[in-house]
């Protein structure tokens, strides 16, 4: 079992994406709620934080309940630096498709019925580890947008538990978890029980088409606010 | 279930003298029911059972058809297929809980119950611990933050459900394990009660 204070696995540095102080050594197995109204970039940030990653020999995993697996591998190609993508993708948005294919030589790419099939992107995470790990890479970090769409395809008991669930996975597998909700589609009280399923949060605001983020929870007190 | 009664285990087994060691096995620790077949079981199915091992095998009502029927009853039960073969993947996809490849030792069989079980109390405390969050989800909707700080209920709260998180990453250990994560996920779609 994963102990809090003794991690085996080195910290995550993703100061270099966000400059704020409480992401310089991020706990290997932490999860963070990326919270943020809509168009404000939180998939970009989940996204540079694991592209970030793989330019550091790290594993990525997507969750997309948005983006076609094509679009998410298009979009994410274009945020790392070098030919080698060691990346997974959980495609929860295609129709009809349910066979797994593998577009690149190195891309996992699984596909899920809908947002809803919670057994189905359990099992896709499972799987794009698997083939992480198959290629000797035991560290990474997951990010999945959204968790505003899951909740318009099962009730907030459900994904409360399902982020539990996924950040104790992820916990034990020592990743790093990121997740994106729309501020503004949910009641304050709905994001209030999401939160508590992870360890920390960051959050955006965009004041006159200025992007800036604060982040909370993961050590002492909130941070400021930073340019994006 | 009550901490006094112990668990109830459900063995569906063709073959009487299989079916016996495993009685011998369990019944030290836990009431032990036997089914010869399919509709024997589904006829003993009632909400105190706990943990189902069911053989996959056997004349009549085969035991994908005796899931299915435990899955659309209201039996939040946990079942074992028991199988000559070794399964894949699939097993979990195909709805049943875990699976004890045949000749099963007594270690073995004690582990996957006692496993089984360990998933129930993971899935209760999840469902304590989302009732707690959520009431204090409410508190902090409605009251301000000096309200809040003076509030023993608030304080009281909040307590419990960090207590309530170690508890949980206590349990199943921490669902480092693929086959614990995939039945808590698939458990949370079956549970959706409302």
């Amino acid at each position: 079992m994963a102990t809090k204070t003794d991690p085996s696995g080195t910290m995550y540095d993703l100061s270099s994406v966000l400059d704020v102080d409480a992401l310089e050594s991020v706990r290997p197995g932490t999860s963070i709620l990326i919270s943020g109204p809509a168009m404000t970039g939180k998939q970009d940030l989940a996204y540079d934080i694991l592209a970030d990653g793989v330019d550091n020999g790290q594993g990525a995993v997507i969750v997309s309940t948005g983006d076609r697996a094509e679009t998410v591998i298009e979009d994410f190609s274009g945020r790392v630096s070098g030919a080698d993508m060691s990346l997974g993708v959980v495609d929860c948005a295609a129709d009809q498709s349910s066979a797994d294919s593998a577009p690149g030589d190195e891309i996992f790419v699984h596909h899920v019925s809908s947002p809803g099939d919670l057994t189905g992107i359990g099992i896709g995470i499972t799987e794009g580890l698997e083939a992480l790990h198959d290629r000797g890479i035991d560290e990474g970090r997951l990010a999945l947008s959204s968790l505003s769409t899951m909740l318009t395809y099962t009730d907030r008991k459900t994904v409360f538990k399902f982020c539990h669930v996924l950040s104790s996975r992820l916990d034990a597998a020592e990743y790093l978890g990121l997740f994106t909700i729309d501020a503004s589609a949910h009641d304050e009280q709905t994001l209030q029980v999401i939160k508590q399923a992870f360890d920390g949060l960051i959050e955006i605001r965009e004041r006159d088409s200025v992007r800036e983020a604060r982040v909370r929870g993961l050590s002492g007190e909130s941070s400021d606010w930073v340019e994006l | 279930m009550s901490d006094s009664d112990p668990p109830v285990v459900l063995i569906v087994e063709d073959e009487p003298d299989v079916a016996e060691t495993y009685n011998l096995w369990l019944q030290d620790e836990y009431e032990v029911r036997m089914a010869e077949n399919g509709s024997e079981a589904l006829d003993q199915l009632d909400p105190s059972v706990d943990v189902v091992l069911l053989d996959r095998m056997m004349p009549g009502l085969s035991g994908d058809e005796v899931l299915e029927r435990i899955r659309d009853s209201n039996s939040d039960c946990r079942v074992a297929m028991v199988t000559a073969v070794e399964p894949d993947f699939d097993i979990l996809e195909m709805g049943f809980d875990s699976y004890l490849t045949k000749p099963i030792r007594s270690e073995e069989l004690h582990d996957t119950v006692s496993n089984l079980l360990e998933r129930s109390t993971y899935d209760d405390l999840l469902q304590q611990y989302y009732s707690l969050v959520e009431k204090q989800a409410t508190l902090e909707a409605t009251k301000s933050s000096a309200e809040l700080a003076e509030s023993e209920e608030y304080q009281d709260l909040t307590d419990r459900v960090e207590e309530l998180k170690g508890d949980l990453s206590g349990t199943l250990g921490g669902v480092e394990n693929d086959e614990d994560f995939i039945a808590t996920l698939r458990e949370l779609s079956n549970g959706d009660e409302n």
